[in-house]
């Protein structure tokens, strides 16, 4: 095994923040969202870059952040899932997403919102081949892809004409509350104990 | 799954890069997407304690008909207009690799020089020391071809097909001097060694002869899924025809095999003649006798080689008809 390198100081823009971190240098941009920052509507799926979930935005580009060094986007602009919404409201592309259906389970939802609204900026007129081509690496293993499809549609119409935002026609909020308290709280053997302990932000 | 720990080096020239890899020698790797390299790694394939990262290196990203920077990415060639305009089997072979996220951060340097690929190689390290392991990652046999001699993991670069079809030179640096090497012949017949590279040279990028243009060259894909996917097959062609004779007819045959082969023994013999409907189903037959498919992908070797023929004949006549 190699000397080991020491980790070393980098400076991150995550959504607009800027973020002095001190990094392995073999740590991934998925591993510092995740497990430094605690963005974690950045998905870890396959971590091989087959899935999707992972996806994030450099520059405006969609990358797979599971196959990203985070020492490679020093000084560049990255933008994450938490970056999307503006205060309350939310984007067009996380809109159409909602009222179309086009988020189930939801863990593959980031990425999918992350590449389409990338795509958007470069196609904003997009044909059904187009949006199939452009999403054809994120998976979904709920929706069957045609709310999606849907979602990705309106999304483009509402950004042509002007990306006027309109509220959600059911509020969900209510239904996400606070996490149960771990029963066990030693996080040495509960996993959700040690979860709350990693992430104190993950409450509703 | 975490990435095994290295020291990372991020040089700002060719120069540095090459010294770099130079003072680690066997025991560094490049890294330009990270699209290849780093699902092996996390699989622990392979994995070295040194890697050069190319992101920063200037000098790599030159773009035009006649030369092209080995970190120029794959959404870069699919996106050139003018490659679009004078070369467009780049940006078309560029459309089919992989998927779209993969190719924005996937790069022609890293397509030319990917890993070959095998059923028995890529897979977990888990899955590996359930049974034997074979001789590309910590055994000393092939379960291919069982033997000690040989790798016979096939090489799913779809870019090397279409520029071995182009007659594309490689343009590589090491320490001592640079050179250029007909890409066809930097391949080898060897899963592990894989390139005629000499330890530590860097390839920079490719050039492509001026007269390219004029030919008329295609490329077709087989894949399991046609979203996104390593080639099952790949066939490339390259062709002239002035007054009604072929001056120039390439064949490459992708992904069967450890490296692309071009199969110039078979069409010599129709350079100078018409490309009939005969000759065409006489190239198709000849290929299909040449293709050497080994069991290791998703579909069965005798599938992929009796695809060859109707890609080479679906491919030779719209190649002749266009």
């Amino acid at each position: 095994m190699p000397q080991s390198q020491p980790s070393f100081p980098l400076r991150l823009n995550i959504n607009g923040d800027e973020h002095a971190l001190l990094i392995r240098p073999y740590a991934t941009l998925l591993d510092v969202l995740r497990d430094q920052l605690h963005l974690t509507g950045t998905k870890r799926g396959c971590d091989l870059g087959t899935c999707g979930c992972c996806t994030v935005q450099v520059e405006g580009v969609a990358v797979l952040s599971c196959l990203t060094l985070a020492a490679q986007v020093a000084g560049r602009q990255v933008t994450t899932i938490e970056g999307m919404a503006n205060g309350d409201g939310l984007h067009p592309v996380q809109e159409a997403f909602a009222s179309c259906g086009g988020s189930q389970c939801g863990f593959c939802t980031p990425g999918f919102i992350m590449a389409v609204s990338a795509f958007l900026e470069s196609c904003p007129d997009p044909t059904d081949e187009q949006v199939h081509e452009a999403l054809g690496g994120n998976l979904c293993r709920c929706t069957g892809y045609i709310k999606i499809y849907e979602a990705v549609h309106q999304a483009a119409k509402v950004l042509r004409e002007g990306g006027v935002r309109q509220p959600l026609d059911v509020d969900h909020r209510h239904l996400i509350g606070e996490l149960p308290p771990a029963t066990r709280t030693d996080p040495r053997t509960h996993d959700l104990a040690r979860l709350q302990q990693l992430h104190p932000e993950g409450k509703g | 799954m975490n990435l095994p720990p290295f020291v990372l080096h991020q040089p700002l020239t060719i120069d540095e890069a090459v010294a770099t890899f130079a003072q680690h020698p066997g025991e560094a790797d490049w890294l330009a997407g990270g699209t290849d390299l780093l699902p092996n790694y996390k699989w622990r394939l392979n994995a070295k304690p040194h890697v050069i990262s190319l992101h920063r290196v200037e000098g790599l990203r030159d773009l035009t008909p006649t030369h092209i920077g080995a970190m120029v990415t794959l959404r870069e060639l699919e996106g050139s207009a003018e490659l679009q305009a004078r070369l467009p089997v780049i940006p078309a072979t560029a459309r089919q690799v992989a998927s779209v996220l993969l190719r924005a951060s996937g790069t022609l340097g890293g397509n030319l020089m990917l890993e070959n690929r095998c059923f028995y190689f890529n897979q977990s390290e888990h899955w590996r020391r359930s049974w034997e392991p074979c001789m590309k990652a910590e055994g000393d046999r092939c379960h291919v071809v069982p033997q000690q001699e040989l790798c016979y993991a096939t090489f799913s670069s779809d870019m090397a097909g279409t520029l071995c079809a182009l007659d594309a030179t490689a343009q590589l640096l090491g320490p001592q001097a640079g050179r250029e090497v007909p890409l066809q012949e930097l391949y080898l017949f060897d899963g592990i060694r894989r390139h005629a590279r000499t330890p530590g040279e860097l390839l920079i990028g490719v050039r492509l002869p001026e007269c390219a243009p004029t030919w008329r060259t295609g490329y077709r894909k087989l894949r399991l899924r046609g979203s996104w996917d390593f080639p099952e097959l790949g066939v490339a062609i390259s062709i002239q025809i002035v007054d009604g004779a072929l001056s120039r007819l390439r064949i490459v045959l992708n992904a069967l095999e450890q490296a692309p082969r071009s199969l110039d023994s078979v069409t010599k013999p129709y350079v100078g003649g018409p490309l009939s409907d005969q000759a065409i189903e006489e190239l198709a037959a000849a290929s299909f006798e040449r293709a050497r498919p080994y069991r290791n992908t998703s579909f069965p070797p005798h599938y992929r080689r009796k695809m060859v023929p109707v890609f080479v004949r679906d491919l030779l006549r719209h190649l002749r008809d266009s």
